[in-house]
């Protein structure tokens, strides 16, 4: 038999495998798998269409119009520490947007460019900060929270950017890193301007308290004006870049998305009341500690930090602890570790892996208790 | 002629290199070597930071990028 033919051989032994041992018969089995339908029932009724589709279309305008050199122009070497580190905090939302221009941006900044702590900054923000995560968390577990999460990710991200600076003085090579001129693309500012103001008009009308119909209405013009500007003032090509790109985005992300949110509606009947209460319910050191430690070590795919925590909140988590496992757990997922540790090798991964928990847990504390 | 395609894997780098075949193609270039370059010491060590790139002869054209079949001929030339 060939390899494939062993794959095929595989696969059959764990589906067969997967519902030999189907716990069935269980009490829990059926309220949990009807959970988690139900919960993706709410997602596809209440966050997919007027949240998460608009912001693809943003993220994918973003990558289509914003000059990258404009940004990375700042994150360059001879750059004030003042302007790199706040540069590189806010960057993420127009440069990192998938994990495969996450790893050469690092590497690059890192190497050739402002040097290492700005490349921290950078690479702690990232996941956090973009147009999908924001508006999903404020969307899904409210305003608060979600203000919370942007605010101290970018405070975060300088902080342990520069204690990471401060440990390991690291020089940065002599040679430039190219930064190619785009011609100047012919549509006006102002056009550009009114574009992604409609589209993020889009998101926030939906997110308001507001008439039903009313909402409709409003959406339904902005989606006209976005048509007319990008009909009229941008060209064929501009435009089948942008369907591109947010196509990518949301088949990327929302396969993911859908399964994360099945299993947070799955586990939500089986988490403990009392357990959770007893360890998270509370602000205090311990429970944000955990908090950060779970999120750190938890594998959350692009996004589904979000369900899951809405679960756990349900369950009794207090929001300091909320708020702390927020900002750990994307911004050390799987693929974020593999990143740098391929960079920076096992001892600065691991100072920074305990950086981010430990601050993750300040945080929490703080904004939990202020709350 | 040498071409390198840098990029860590993404579904745009493949396209930037099938641009680049199709490119070759229809111009009917002989001699030419197309190489993808993963390793992100490397790609770093052309001084790129946004992929897929295209570096043609050891000297980088584009960054961060999927560069149209027109565009990578009149690189060719």
């Amino acid at each position: 038999m060939n390899k494939k033919e062993w794959y095929k051989l595989s696969y059959i032994i764990i589906i067969f495998l997967f519902f030999y041992f189907l716990p069935s018969k269980t009490v829990w089995f059926y309220p949990a798998l009807i959970s988690g339908l139900e919960l993706l029932r709410e997602y596809a009724r209440e966050h997919i269409l007027t949240c998460l589709i608009p912001a693809f279309f943003i993220a994918g305008a973003i990558v289509v119009l914003v000059k990258k050199e404009a940004v990375l122009k700042y994150l360059g070497k001879n750059v004030k520490p003042l302007i790199s580190y706040s540069i590189a905090s806010v960057s993420g939302a127009v440069l990192a947007i998938c994990s495969c221009t996450i790893l050469p941006l690092f590497a690059g900044i890192r190497k050739r460019g402002a040097g290492l702590g700005p490349a921290i900054t950078f690479l702690f923000s990232g996941p956090a900060i973009n147009i999908a995560a924001i508006f999903l968390t404020i969307s899904v577990l409210g305003l608060n929270i979600g203000l919370a999460r942007i605010i101290s990710s970018i405070i975060l991200a300088i902080i342990v950017g520069l204690t990471m600076n401060f440990i390991f003085k690291e020089k940065v090579e002599e040679s430039n890193l190219f930064i190619e001129k785009s011609e100047s693309k012919k549509i006006s500012p102002k056009k550009i301007f009114l574009f992604f103001f409609s589209l993020l008009a889009i998101l926030v009308v939906n997110g308001l308290a507001i008439d039903q119909g009313l909402k409709y209405w409003l959406t339904a013009l902005l989606i006209i004006a976005i048509t007319y500007i990008s009909l009229f003032d941008f060209s064929k090509e501009t435009n089948k870049n942008w369907l591109r790109e947010t196509w990518g985005f949301s088949k990327m992300i929302l396969p993911l998305l859908f399964i994360g949110v099945f299993i947070a509606g799955f586990i939500s009947p089986l988490l403990p009341q009392e357990f959770i209460t007893k360890v998270v319910g509370a602000n205090t050191v311990s429970a944000n500690l955990i908090a950060s430690v779970f999120g750190a070590f938890m594998y959350f795919s692009t996004l589904t930090e979000v369900p899951i925590l809405k679960e756990f909140i349900a369950k009794g988590m207090s929001s300091g602890p909320a708020l702390a496992l927020l900002l750990a757990g994307p911004s050390l997922s799987l693929p974020n570790m593999l990143v740098i540790r391929k960079v920076l090798g096992n001892k600065k991964t691991l100072v920074y892996i305990l950086l981010v928990i430990f601050y993750s847990t300040l945080a929490g504390l703080i904004f939990g208790s202020i709350i | 002629m040498n071409i390198k395609i840098l990029g860590t894997g993404c579904p745009n780098c493949q396209k930037l290199k099938s641009n680049v075949e199709l490119a070759v193609e229809e111009m009917e270039l002989k001699d030419v070597k197309i190489e993808k370059v993963e390793d992100i010491d490397k790609i770093i060590g052309f001084g790129v930071m946004s992929t897929p790139a295209l570096v043609i002869n050891e000297e980088v054209k584009s960054a961060g990028r999927i560069v149209e079949v027109e565009e990578i001929k009149t690189w060719l030339k």
